[in-house]
């Protein structure tokens, strides 16, 4: 009988689990695919204008500092599962590490070796500022050493002795009582709706790029020339509500809307506008924020059809005006195409393994429609976004849950 | 620029503008020196004399640095802490320090660029006082 | 007893080159209280820990002050290896000089990170140390509410091993769960859920219940709140050592929306699915039903979902038309998008306005006029039936319980209060959890993960009988205490009480299991009579003496 629990996903909702369990002192497995957990929502930034937005982004370094100290949390990130036997109360997983070429445990990000690498781009490199663990990576499809040149240097100059080019993969066994999933999902590739222009255009970006400019380089600008947009347009249900992705993802409206507020509080002369089919504004705290955005956000009813270029280096967007009956068209120097929730291209393998189901949208199904966390393998749990779209409290209530039901289960095997 | 009379006391709450702090120094992102960050638990646990204490000692200028407005983990820390700094404020204008040398700043803890914002345009009221 | 600090600062790998290390140590080796000065290359790794230890368990000294990197980063490693050299961990005291020195300025900075550290050693020499204790707590569980939210708490609990006793206020369990008949598809019964549930708890040893009962008094804390209940003109009092709240809501028709003029014509969902029960018993087979949305409530997603699922009833079982006027549809939840398909393919047809509709009496149907977004052109509907929408609200007592409770409501009336810190069930009491309707908009899916958070966080708050608590971190110090109330009244985690020490005295008490340690006391406290160790007054002033003190 075993007591400790594997969970498969360093995301928000993984971490919600790990820590919940680690808290009623069960030992906990973290498995991460990626050098560093925090998942998508650790590289989001904070939306809050002159007050508090509700977005949530905050909650998640408070969560990952937490998993950091905990003692009985053991985190393998860089790692994979690759086989799964057994059955409730006594899992045994394979879990397999990539070359660890630089030892997160050794590696104290003095940057030496960021210093000394004769490549451009630097093959290798900080990684992001919130990074759990915060050590360097490598860029394999840049590194000389790795491309059988010659080249020693920043295994040279590291003072710790963390870097090592003969490091293999490395495979572990672990023995488990219960499994969570929470591997999270796949931002939808706007590129797949080419007539958007995303890929093409450089002044049409996504949610997530937004994300990503706002948390590094904390103001907007355009990506064409640097300078600030006056005139912008919010895309929303990109990759949602459509017969190929036939859910909607939660979480696009509201980060449209805050986005759009942040941007005007910025810049209040800049005007923006949201293209939407239904505005999902349900959900505590966003009411009275919804009113606000009413007066400052133009809202058109409308599915834009096509983004093309004028002559005057604008977007100009083409769309279905619902509310006046016809085609419109409406120039802006900024789209952002508001990208839902795929599930992970991945995840067919992680369902074989496992011996789960996949549902019809290609996230893990549940076992039983009401019961959102149990699969059809007794033992093997799902929290967050890889069972359905969600944001980020619904994913830690999610994963808390997750942790919950986990543990009942090892009791039920003693 | 390590200038003796020009410190910048910046108390730092640890769950937003200490960790803003630190994500700006691991963008290598570059602000005044003259900075001395205090962290505490909360905003809220600033209180008026410890920032005439600061004054007192020879500092410029004091932000006082919490979580944005409703996001509080304590609930009202960042809201006390900013009557606090109002209330100083009108204190040393009182005694003749003018020009608003004490803030009061919200923040969530992944804005690296805004905290250097804030601590180099206090540096800058600053140095432009002293030239007068 | 004498101070004596041993200062360990690390120049991670020897990289923070624009800090000069041996300066530092020449300035700080000539403090009388400093023991010895260490300069590691890397502190937070194996190599750098024996070597501190080492020389912790050679030298007799009783502060550590570490110039590295980031708290956040290394912290935890040094309280851990002080707590293996049986070194109170809070007599630690650092100074960031990597990211907020060395990183983020260019040319030398050796004068600041020297005067960060002189900062960290004045703290050093004021610190005290915290003791841990071992504190019994109660495991026995409020649940105060019997609805579904109540009863499913009750039972998750049990199943955790943990004791629950139910406070209703009505003559019997269930609260409003035969409203969502139909909400979840006409085949759902909530009846038979609401008999199997009653029954188990019934049966369930872990679970007492009190019906016809409330509670007038809140008392204590995490760990140990104890309760008044009244009950049939008897009040007892019992202790518990978590709370959690499942008082749930209430829905109205807003007569401002819905003109009870109307008639019968204009029925609630509950209505609906009544006719829907028993179709055979209609006098004769509606021809049209509509249902309006969005106009008490654009923010809500349980009317779009009982709207759903009772179209598609309505199309089964009727065959009525059926015509759903709203503004925006809420699909964000699980298999909405797909209901919506599915009602559309159904011949359900969806009317989107943007301004409210107009609805009226004609020819004993009702009207309803709005203009249609998607065709472009106003339309008059007349139907036999309407389902008018349902606002739904905080329960009556709602903000009573709050107000005992000193707990905030939300812009809206439920618990609990919007800050992103408390989702999804926690509130700014430690120990007490707010579940299901009582929140706000209910969703099924969603109210489920609340009460397994909710009974989650209290298995791990109670389930050991006991959690350990740093012992008076923040303390009142009785002699200095004047009793003024101030600080009862604006801890926001209701962590502080009165308590009598003497026939003559009251003072104020912090209790430790509740606090969370935010020091917004002892700010606020006149006569300075609260003392916060780590951030008491004297350590905060002593680090900012530090700055620009010459040597």
């Amino acid at each position: 009988m075993n007591n400790s629990v594997l969970v498969i996903g360093g995301g928000i909702a993984g971490i919600a689990s790990a820590l919940e369990l680690a808290n009623c002192k069960h030992d906990v497995y973290l498995i991460e695919r990626e050098a560093a957990i925090g998942g998508h929502a650790a590289s989001y930034c904070c939306k809050a204008t002159d007050v508090c937005t509700k977005c949530s982004v905050c909650l998640v370094p408070q969560k990952l500092k937490e998993v950091k100290t905990h003692s009985k949390i053991s985190t393998l990130t860089n790692s994979v599962v690759s086989k799964v036997s057994g059955k409730a109360g006594n899992f045994q997983v394979e879990v397999w590490q990539k070359p660890q070429y630089i030892l997160p445990q050794r590696c104290i990000a003095c940057g030496m070796c960021f210093d000394i690498c004769p490549t451009q781009p630097k093959a290798i490199y900080p990684p992001s500022p919130e990074a759990v663990p915060y050590s360097y990576v490598i860029d394999e499809s840049q590194c000389l050493r790795l491309k059988d040149e010659e080249c020693n240097l920043c295994e040279g100059i590291c003072p710790t002795d963390a870097i090592n080019f003969e490091r293999k993969p490395e495979r572990q066994e672990l023995s488990v009582g219960t499994i969570i999933v929470a591997t999270g999902f796949d931002v939808f590739d706007a590129r797949e709706i080419g007539p958007l222009g995303y890929g093409r255009f450089p002044n049409v970006v996504t949610g997530l790029d937004l994300e990503k400019t706002f948390s590094y380089e904390g103001s907007l600008k355009l990506p064409s020339n640097g300078k600030e947009p006056h005139n912008i347009a919010f895309i929303q249900c990109v990759g949602s509500r459509s017969e190929s992705h036939c859910y909607c993802s939660q979480v696009c409206c509201k980060y449209a809307m805050r986005f759009a507020r942040l941007i005007k509080h910025q810049n209040p002369d800049c005007q923006a506008t949201i293209f939407y089919i239904d505005l999902q504004t349900a959900g505590k705290g966003f009411a009275e924020f919804y009113e606000e955005c009413k007066e400052a956000i133009r809202f058109i009813r409308g599915v834009p059809v096509e983004i093309s270029e004028t002559s005057l280096g604008e977007l100009e967007v083409r769309f279905e005006n619902i509310l006046q009956g016809k085609v419109g068209r409406e120039s802006f120097d900024l789209v952002v195409l508001s990208v839902g929730m795929a599930p992970r291209r991945d995840s067919w393998d992680l369902a074989r393994i496992l011996g789960i189901n996949l549902s019809d949208d290609g996230f893990f199904d549940t076992k039983e429609p009401s019961n959102p966390i149990e699969t059809n393998v007794d033992g093997v749990f799902l929290a967050g976004a890889c069972q359905v779209p969600k944001d980020i409290p619904d994913s830690i209530a999610h994963g808390t849950s997750a942790a919950e039901r986990a543990m009942e289960a090892l009791e039920r095997c003693k | 620029m390590n200038r003796d009379d020009s410190k910048i006391v910046a108390f730092c709450c640890e769950h937003s503008a200490y960790q803003a702090a630190n994500k700006a120094g691991r963008m290598r992102l570059h602000y005044p020196d003259n900075v001395r960050i205090i962290r505490v638990p909360c905003a809220g646990r600033v209180d008026v004399q410890h920032i005439l204490k600061a004054f007192e000692k020879g500092a410029a200028g004091v932000l006082v640095m919490g979580c944005q407005e409703g996001a509080c983990q304590h609930l009202t820390g960042n809201t006390r802490a900013r009557e606090r700094v109002k209330y100083t404020d009108s204190l040393l204008k009182e005694v003749g320090i003018d020009g608003s040398r004490v803030r009061m700043v919200n923040l969530g803890p992944d804005m690296g660029q805004q905290f250097v914002a804030e601590v180099k345009e206090m540096a800058e009221k600053i140095e432009g006082e002293m030239r007068r | 007893m004498q101070v004596k600090i041993g200062v360990f600062l690390c120049d991670c790998g020897e990289s923070l080159k624009n800090i000069d290390f041996s300066r530092i140590r020449e300035d700080l080796q000539r403090l009388e209280d400093i023991a010895f000065v260490d300069i590691s290359h890397n502190l937070c790794l194996e190599e750098g820990e024996k070597a501190m230890t080492s020389r912790i368990l050679v030298e007799n000294i009783n502060r550590v002050v570490i110039g590295a990197c980031s708290p956040d980063l290394c912290e935890h490693i040094f309280t851990r290896l002080l707590e293996g050299l049986r070194l109170n961990p809070h007599l630690l005291s650092l100074a960031n000089i990597r990211e907020q020195c060395s990183w983020a300025h260019e040319g030398d900075v050796t004068g600041k990170a020297l005067e960060l550290i002189r900062m960290a050693i004045s703290k050093a020499r004021l610190l005290q140390p915290i003791e841990r204790e071992v504190v019994p707590v109660s495991k026995q569980v409020l649940v105060v509410g019997g609805g579904f939210c109540g009863m499913r708490s009750a039972l998750e609990l049990s199943r955790l091993g943990i004791r629950t006793t139910i406070v209703e206020s009505e003559l019997t369990l269930g609260g409003k769960m035969e409203q969502f008949e139909g909400s979840y598809g006409i085949e759902t019964s909530p009846q038979a859920i609401l008999n199997l549930m009653s029954n188990t708890i019934e049966e369930d040893e872990n679970i007492e219940v009190l019906t016809s009962a409330e509670i007038t008094s809140v008392e204590g804390q995490a760990g140990n709140f104890p309760v008044k209940i009244r009950r049939g003109g008897e009040q007892v009092s019992q202790s518990f050592g978590a709370i959690i709240f499942a008082t749930g809501h209430t829905t109205k028709t807003l007569p401002r929306d819905f003109e009870p003029e109307l008639g019968r014509n204009a029925i609630s969902q509950r209505k609906l699915v009544e006719m829907l029960q028993a179709p055979e018993e209609l006098e004769r087979r509606p021809g049209t039903i509509g249902f309006v949305l969005d106009v008490s409530d654009e923010n809500s997603r349980l009317p779009i979902l009982s709207t759903l699922n009772n179209a598609l009833a309505v199309k089964e079982r009727l065959g009525s038309e059926v015509y759903v006027f709203c503004k925006s549809l809420k699909v964000d939840s699980e298999g909405m998008e797909k209901l919506y398909r599915e009602a559309r393919e159904q011949g359900v047809v969806f009317l989107k306005f943007e301004e409210k509709p107009q609805i009226s009496k004609e020819d004993g149907r009702l009207k309803v006029e709005a203009r249609d977004l998607l065709l472009g052109e106003e339309v008059a509907l007349l139907c036999d039936f309407l389902v008018a929408e349902e606002k739904v609200l905080p329960c009556e007592g709602t903000e009573a319980l709050g107000s005992m409770l000193n707990m905030r409501t939300d812009s809206q009336g439920f618990y609990q209060d919007e800050n992103v810190h408390l989702y999804p069930v926690a509130s700014e009491r430690k120990g007490m959890f707010f579940v299901g309707g009582c929140k706000g908009d209910l969703d099924f899916a969603r109210t489920s993960m609340d009460i397994s958070s909710a009974t989650v966080s209290i298995y791990e708050l109670l389930s050991s009988g006991k959690v350990i608590v740093e012992v008076e971190k923040v303390k009142v110090e009785p002699d200095k205490c004047q009793a003024c109330l101030t600080c009862i009244r604006i801890c926001p985690h209701s962590a502080i009480q009165l308590v009598r020490v003497d026939t003559e005295k009251e003072v104020a008490k912090i209790y430790d299991l509740a606090c969370d340690g935010c020091g917004i006391c002892a700010a606020i406290c006149p006569a300075k009579a609260i003392r916060f160790e780590g951030y008491a007054d004297e350590q905060i002033l002593a680090e900012i003496e530090a700055i620009g003190e010459s040597l």
